[in-house]
């Protein structure tokens, strides 16, 4: 019916057949024995929330009300306890090595008793994704061997991304925007290291982090092509804690002010910068895009699946209330006004979800977790033993040809149509989440009124809470503009995206 | 508010804003600490003295006898900045309804002559949920002395704050519900500490629970329903000025940062996407007002169908404020999310205005089935 050319013009036609499909192609790609790790890290997210998390919500919720500068030791302390921080540090670097693919489920699970508490777990993996997208597998070592170490001793250690600045918010995150934008956090180079001075705010997690992986700049005016992607830990000197923010939810999450005076961070911290970067295929400004679309393509990812999360939580407490209360003499729940409205909160968590895990395909295939996900090296990293693992990896982590060869096979090997797939479903998992997730807190409250609004009864708490959602990780509308540029497009000759020229 | 020519309304209009803008706009973060940091006495004070609560009151009261579209005026301006004032102005002015169309004229006469103080003034009332559809119900009992009310009740607002509580209450052997003046500080009378809510914490509401407490009854027994109904449908268009206030307020917030922020190397104003969702907000808006300035004529005229008006500007514009304040933090970024800023406040502030009155599906059934 259709020849082989013919169905390669057909499906490489928009929209193209491997944008559409990645879920699909999963099949028989991916390794089976994810699915397992999958139901496996559902459970223990299922347990912890059980016995940690819903039991403390309110509690820390309302502390935080009370004394804006309080910081969730305890809580950080317990997750650590329970290993939440090692649990996605591949084997090979000393963690529990649970599969990539793992991460959107485990957080809506967590999500879906508190946001606040799922960030004070979810920051630390942005951070070691950052950590993750520089693909220097010393520095990887080096620092999953610190959170490992933390988890054995009892002594907590998180990373963080830092990115965000006073005057830079979008700016900092998207590379046709930095060159023309107020990036201030400077980075000098000097003999052995670099001098950091500058100010990232709105950084979660900073004030409880011992790992801070910093975008800084050797050029102000050419941010684009002079990035530094630097390694800080919390002590440094010439580095502390500005303010902590007063948020109106996720208050149990620390949004903390990082500054840098004269802090002079030494060559071996560096993750990536122009030396490196140069060796690559890409330009240098090439590789930067690249970097983001990593970072950005998982979390996003991520903030989907706290906006499922949300979504979720809001359903389940108005689908609790309409069980449970009676209006004219019947049950809500038995109000058909109600049971539509239930099931349209229904709806948009299944579409979140499906969304989330569609753009987790697309990470596993095309993106972060990509080497990690071929079937080979995911056998071989599931079933050996981790010490023999370890000291292997210890020997050959200290070599420059681990990095030059992960760069090789990650970044070099990355076409350009894989970068458009993971950043575009990134921005549409994380726009389709968190909008979901907001309409349905809105809803939740539409349907218990006044009942909903008491603190005691959790529903206000999930609203304040999901706004954020819809800022973070790049404002819905920017990720909007991020869908244009990753997927549209191309579409058209003469369209531009994040441009000067765009009005 | 538009299509208003009437000066002495302008004046006033004028005042609640300069009241909002100095009094209320510097110290609103503070006054949103309530209960976990101190009550704005002071600021309650001043907007008594300048008779913002008398509004609704007929001129034989001291009240002002500008009808609705006075009150409507003084919350749409207080709740730009505010709306933790505008809920005690508005829970006091519902109650006072329910005096005036219960002909409780004895009541209102020692309340209004004898009010040096505004905690005397005030009166606490279940302002937001309709009585009919609560579940627990607090019971009366006729004795010799009178009425005795027993039992509890969820959400009285004021609770805390006023010496009196105007509260809906079952006479043993009748169907339909009745209402009661209590004096907070009497017998039997137990307060619990303000609910810690979604947004007006500094309007506080209270759980109330009642012992062989004596209470007066309001108008006729049994006739609750028929003055609670009555007060509802005045005082919807009242309650829609204030979603409209908290709407003009995030606009004009979320409209003076897009003029400072730059980011991509030009202020966010001229992104035209920013550019859209100001200009959705600022359409949605002026329909808001729109909505609340015909409703109020229509009621100040009794013009045929007021009450629909009344009731559907309410709708609207509640539904339509929780839009506005989402976007009013959107087009801010992360600082509108932070509680320097008025924005996180708004957002809460409606949504809660928007729930606290019931259930909203149901108040739309509801109005629905009042065209029927």
């Amino acid at each position: 019916m259709v020849t082989r050319k013919e169905i390669k013009a057909l499906t490489e036609r928009e929209p193209r057949f491997d944008d559409m499909t990645s879920s699909v192609r999963a099949v028989g790609n991916q390794p089976k024995w994810i699915t397992n790790e999958i139901r496996e890290v559902m459970a223990i997210a299922r347990k912890f929330t059980d016995e940690v998390v819903r039991p403390y919500v309110l509690e820390l919720d309302l502390e935080l009300t009370k004394n804006p500068a309080y910081l969730p030791w305890e809580f950080i302390k317990k997750a650590n306890e329970w290993g939440l921080y090692t649990l996605f540090v591949p084997k090979m670097f000393g963690g529990q090595g649970y599969n990539l693919s793992c991460c959107g489920v485990f957080f809506e699970e967590l999500g879906s008793a508190c946001l606040a508490m799922a960030n004070l777990v979810g920051v630390h993996y942005l951070g070691y994704t950052m950590l993750t997208a520089s693909w220097n597998v010393r520095m990887l070592n080096k620092i999953s061997l610190d959170i490992v170490d933390g988890q054995k001793k009892g002594e907590p250690c998180l990373l963080t991304l830092a990115m965000t600045e006073p005057d830079a918010g979008t700016d900092s995150q998207n590379l046709e925007m930095m060159d023309t934008g107020n990036l201030r956090c400077h980075a000098k180079k000097v003999d052995g290291g670099y001098i950091l001075n500058g100010t990232k705010i709105f950084i979660s997690c900073g004030h409880l982090s011992q790992w801070h992986i910093v975008h800084a700049y050797t050029d102000l005016k050419r941010a684009s092509d002079n990035t530094v992607m630097i390694a800080v830990r919390t002590g440094t000197k010439g580095f502390s804690f500005g303010k902590k923010e007063k948020k109106m939810g996720q208050q149990g999450c620390p949004a903390s002010e990082l500054i840098f005076s004269d802090c002079f961070v030494p060559d071996e911290n560096v993750c990536l910068d122009n030396r490196d970067a140069i060796r690559l295929k890409r330009n240098i400004a090439g590789t930067n895009e690249q970097i983001f679309a990593y970072i950005w393509g998982a979390s996003r990812m991520g903030v989907g699946s706290f906006g499922t999360a949300a979504a979720r939580n809001a359903y389940e407490e108005a689908l609790k209330f309409a069980s449970e209360n009676e209006l004219d003499g019947q049950l809500l729940i038995n109000h058909e006004w109600c049971q539509c409205m239930l099931a349209e909160m229904y709806r948009n968590v299944a579409v979140s979800r499906a969304t989330y895990l569609e753009a987790t395909q697309a990470n596993a295939m095309h993106g972060l977790w990509k080497p990690m996900n071929r079937k080979s090296l995911y056998y071989i990293t599931k079933f050996t033993p981790a010490r023999l693992m370890e000291k292997l990896v210890g020997w050959v982590a200290e070599k420059p040809i681990a990095t030059t060869i992960f760069r090789k096979l990650c970044l070099d090997g990355q076409t350009e149509e894989e970068i458009d797939r993971i950043d575009g479903w990134g921005s549409i998992a994380k726009i389709t989440g968190t909008d979901a997730g907001n309409k349905n807190c809105q809803i939740a409250l539409e349907i218990m009124g006044q009942a909903g609004l008491r603190h005691s009864n959790r529903a206000e708490k999930i609203l304040r809470d999901a706004k954020l959602l819809q800022i973070y990780e790049g404002t819905n509308q920017v990720n909007r503009v991020n869908v244009f540029k990753r997927l549209i497009k191309r579409s058209s000759s003469q369209a531009e995206a994040f441009s000067q020229n765009n009005i | 508010m538009i299509a208003n020519t009437n000066k002495e309304l302008k004046l006033i209009e004028k005042a609640a804003y300069d009241f909002s803008r100095k009094e209320l706009w510097p110290e609103r973060e503070e006054n949103d600490k309530f209960p976990f940091g101190p009550f704005f006495d002071a600021s309650l004070k001043k907007a008594y003295d300048l008779d913002f609560f008398h509004s609704i009151l007929p001129e034989t009261y001291g009240g002002i006898g500008q009808g609705i579209s006075t009150l409507c005026v003084i919350l749409e301006n207080i709740c730009r900045e505010d709306s933790s004032l505008g809920g005690i102005i508005f829970t006091n002015s519902a109650a006072y309804e329910i005096l005036i169309e219960s002909g409780s004229e004895e009541i209102l006469k020692k309340l209004t002559e004898s009010a040096d103080q505004v905690n005397k003034f005030l009166i606490a009332f279940p302002v937001f949920s309709d009585p009919s559809q609560v579940r627990h119900m607090l019971k009366a009992t006729k004795g010799n002395d009178g009425y005795e009310l027993s039992g509890s009740m969820e959400y009285l607002v004021l609770g805390s704050i006023a010496n009196q509580a105007i509260v809906p209450a079952r006479i043993q052997g009748t169907d339909s519900y009745s209402f009661f003046l209590v004096d907070l500080k009497g017998k039997g009378v137990k307060v619990s500490s303000p609910i810690h809510s979604l947004g007006l914490h500094s309007c506080p509401a209270v759980d109330l629970t009642l012992s062989n407490t004596p209470g007066k009854l309001l108008g006729q027994e049994g006739q609750g329903q028929t003055y609670f109904k009555k007060m509802v449908d005045r005082l919807s268009v009242a309650a829609a000025s204030m979603a409209t206030g908290i709407m003009k307020g995030s606009f004009k917030e979320a409209m003076d940062y897009t003029k400072e922020r730059s980011q991509g190397g030009r202020k966010i104003i001229n992104w035209s996407e920013v550019k859209l969702m100001l200009a959705n907000m600022s359409i949605k808006i002026k329909n808001a007002e729109m909505s609340v300035a015909k409703a109020c004529q229509a009621l100040d005229t009794k013009e045929s169908g007021w009450k629909e008006c009344s009731r559907a500007a309410a709708l609207l514009t509640q539904e339509t404020a929780c839009d506005i304040t989402t976007d009013g933090i959107q087009v801010m970024g992360g600082v509108g999310f932070m509680k320097d800023f008025g924005q996180e406040k708004r957002f809460r502030d409606a949504k809660h205005i928007q729930a606290v009155f019931g259930i909203t599906p149901v108040k739309k059934i509801k109005h629905f089935e009042e065209l029927l």
